[in-house]
């Protein structure tokens, strides 16, 4: 089974993490992926995977190209499915300034949004972070049926949650693992990892920093809005900590928290449609 | 009559490609022309400081421990902190683990290709033989591998690390981890060092076809590294003049005075020069620069290159020879690193944040990279980013004109212009998503 890596505006990050499954998917099958492989155009191939948003007319007409030739598409990475880091241009207080600085007749053109690919192709399946960890790629490229993320990273993660340990306030500005069995929301730190999708083994919490959401929202918020989500980890904090609910909601809903740019990046000011969650893996 | 010829670049990070301008058959001149662009010098104003550390590695998937780390520095040099020595220890094997991973990624999957007349290290394609490439390419990835491993091990996450903070370290590195990575280092280095002798041995040839690049002078190398041991950054800027007749240091904040930026119409990249001089940072910039590596094996590799090619030694190719001396060094440097006690200790200090500037240096795979931060109400009212690719982007352009009159002739165009053209820019390992931010 042939398959394809078409890069549109990211970092790269989303390639780098397929090279390291690269010893248990046979890269030979690879048939395009500029990074490491110089063909010049998508060939016609079984699987196509798209990192990346689409930022310029470049990257929209590589995509309606690209599609028209394969059979299945993955949109991989968060910059792919919701305009992730690649997206921020498009933060309102900005876009403005943003959007006259870099045009001036530079090539390609820049849109006038960042979109998710969704917008321009049909999306076959999903596969978020940011990047997403190997494993995943292992899975969905060599057997799909194995993918099923049904729980949040606190599973995989597995830091303590001691009913009595109740914090009154979020901790100032600087993280610290104050003791790295007890979960981190315990800690007084902003983890969302209640709320975000598993299936990247929990690196963050397990080295002592808060998940910052980049997986995305876990299977019972994803066909939901935005306001579900807050909703949620407002719960999560009142049934766990006596931090003031007004704190939490402040800190969640600032548009500049990094944890807020992997999470509903796309429905802060897109209308968008949300996924299916049995396309999201 | 004036024309141009166009190549897009794979086997590189990013968007870019080439445009050799003629007028009559002559080469007029070549340029690099990055193709893509995010603005995260605009759109991260605004943003909270202490953000900036998980925000900015982001910038590149490649070398994101780089900006993670530059990031770090400068709001550690705002509000005046410094970290304690074991998370010194940490971050520093974070840079070695993203050494190791970028050297071999360029090395092996972007410009060993090139040396097998293949189109990736991953035999797709049947010009080449698949079993060759097969076990090189099999060999490669564990290489590669090891790299983000260290990065995962002292970074928390293998791409865009996290555990770096203002002040320190948010953890450290559990003993039995520790020898557990050891163990896989030892193992490792043999492999990287055979396949690193086929690649010089393959690489000779290429160079003899491709010859030294005369006309090439003067210009500057750039580096920020310990002169013993370059894997670890310094706290100034040191620029050498090509002929070795002048030596200039800076501080990161002095950088606009002693860099000129020359914005351009037609890439999303600028361009720096130093002295209006084009300037030569990465691999090849730190072996002429140095004294030592300061470990046995690379030693050894650094030996034998200075008796062949002299030093300093000018050849463009070279830098892909460098690449592989400073991968062999980045194993045995976290190997000597591992061997420390990294869990026990203060892993962070007190922080107090406060408004002001900060400047972070790190020397990155490419060369020394420059994140400045204003900051005001704890959030960022200004940012720059001075980028490795972006001081070699002049040295870039004059490499391929020189390569691209070498092809082109009043009557003929000879063949193996666009593989020329690609060879000469993988060996400046360029990052166009670094470039254009
Ligand atoms: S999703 Fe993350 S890792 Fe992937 S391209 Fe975007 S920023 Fe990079
Ligand atoms: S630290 Fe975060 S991911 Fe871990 S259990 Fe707590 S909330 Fe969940
Ligand atoms: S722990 Fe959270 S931020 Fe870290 S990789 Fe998993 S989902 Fe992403």
């Amino acid at each position: 089974m042939q398959f394809a890596v078409l890069q549109l505006t990211g970092c790269a990050g989303c390639e780098v993490s397929l090279l390291n499954a690269g010893d248990e998917l046979d890269l030979a099958k690879l048939a395009y992926m500029p990074l490491v492989v110089s063909t010049h155009d998508v060939p016609e191939v079984d699987i196509l995977l798209v990192t990346g948003g689409i930022r310029t007319d470049e990257d929209l007409f590589k995509l309606r190209e690209a599609a028209s030739k394969v059979k299945k598409i993955v949109a991989v990475g968060t910059c792919a499915i919701s305009g992730g880091v690649a997206g921020l241009g498009d933060r309102h207080d900005i876009r403005k300034h943003f959007l006259a600085t870099t045009h001036q007749g530079r090539v390609p053109r820049m849109l006038p949004k960042c979109k998710p690919i969704d917008t321009e192709a049909e999306v076959d399946i999903y596969l978020p972070g940011c990047p997403p960890v190997p494993d995943l790629y292992v899975k969905l490229l060599n057997d799909p049926g194995s993918l099923k993320t049904t729980s949040i990273v606190c599973k995989e993660c597995g830091r303590r949650k001691p009913k009595d340990l109740r914090p009154t306030k979020l901790t100032e500005s600087i993280h610290k693992d104050e003791d790295p069995n007890v979960c981190l929301v315990k800690q007084g730190q902003l983890c969302v990892g209640t709320s975000t999708r598993n299936g990247c083994g929990a690196p963050c919490p397990k080295a002592g920093f808060p998940c910052v959401g980049c997986r995305g929202p876990s299977n019972n918020l994803i066909e939901k809005d935005a306001n579900a989500w807050f909703e949620s980890l407002a719960n999560v904090f009142r049934r766990m900590t006596d931090i003031d609910p007004e704190e939490i909601n402040e800190a969640l809903r600032s548009p500049h928290l990094a944890l807020f740019l992997f999470q509903f990046s796309d429905y802060t000011e897109t209308e968008l449609e949300s996924r299916p969650k049995e396309k999201v893996l | 009559m004036s024309t141009t010829i166009q190549f897009p670049i794979s086997r590189i990070e990013g968007h870019a490609k080439v445009v050799v301008n003629l007028d009559h058959g002559k080469v007029l001149n070549a340029r690099f022309l990055a193709q893509e662009y995010r603005g995260f010098e605009q759109f991260l104003k605004g943003m909270p400081a202490e953000q900036m550390p998980v925000i900015v590695p982001r910038v590149c998937g490649v070398c994101s421990t780089s900006h993670h780390l530059a990031a770090v520095e400068a709001l550690e040099d705002a509000y005046d902190v410094k970290p304690p020595p074991v998370a010194e220890k940490i971050r520093h094997l974070m840079m070695v683990g993203q050494l190791v991973q970028n050297q071999a990624t360029s090395l092996f999957f972007f410009t060993l290709p090139d040396k097998l007349q293949a189109t990736s290290i991953f035999g797709a394609d049947e010009s080449a033989s698949k079993d060759v490439l097969g076990s090189i390419s099999k060999k490669a990835m564990a290489v590669r591998k090891i790299g983000t491993e260290l990065i995962a091990i002292a970074g928390g996450q293998f791409i865009h690390p996290v555990k770096a903070v203002v002040g320190g370290v948010v953890s450290g590195i559990d003993k039995a981890a520790a020898k557990e990575m050891r163990k896989k280092i030892k193992a490792a280095i043999p492999i990287a060092c055979s396949l690193f002798d086929e690649y010089w041995q393959l690489s000779q040839k290429m160079t003899k076809a491709v010859g030294d690049w005369e006309g090439d002078d003067p210009f500057y190398y750039m580096i920020a590294v310990d002169k013993n041991d370059p894997t670890r950054p310094v706290d100034h800027v040191t620029m050498q003049k090509s002929d070795g007749s002048e030596t200039v240091t800076f501080r990161p904040e002095d950088f606009r005075e002693n860099l000129q930026f020359h914005q351009v119409q037609d890439s999303f990249s600028a361009k720096t020069s130093f002295n209006d001089l084009p300037i030569r940072a990465n691999s090849l910039a730190r072996m002429n620069l140095i004294e030592s590596m300061g470990t046995p094996i690379a030693n050894g590799y650094l030996e034998r290159f200075r008796v062949q090619f002299g030093s300093p030694a000018h050849q463009i190719l070279l830098f892909d020879l460098c690449r592989g001396i400073e991968l062999i060094n980045g194993l045995e440097r976290a190997d000597r690193l591992l061997a420390e006690n990294l869990m026990d200790g203060e892993m962070s200090v007190p922080v107090e944040p406060r408004d002001g500037f900060g400047y972070g240096l790190v020397e990155a795979p490419r060369g020394p990279l420059i994140h400045h931060y204003q900051i005001e109400n704890g959030l960022i009212v200004n940012v720059e980013f001075v980028i490795p690719t972006v001081h070699n982007n002049f040295s870039i352009e004059r490499a391929l004109t020189t390569m691209a009159k070498r092809f082109v002739h009043e009557d003929r165009i000879d063949m193996g212009l666009d593989s020329a053209m690609g060879w000469v820019v993988r060996a400046f390992d360029p990052c166009i998503a670094c470039a254009t931010h």
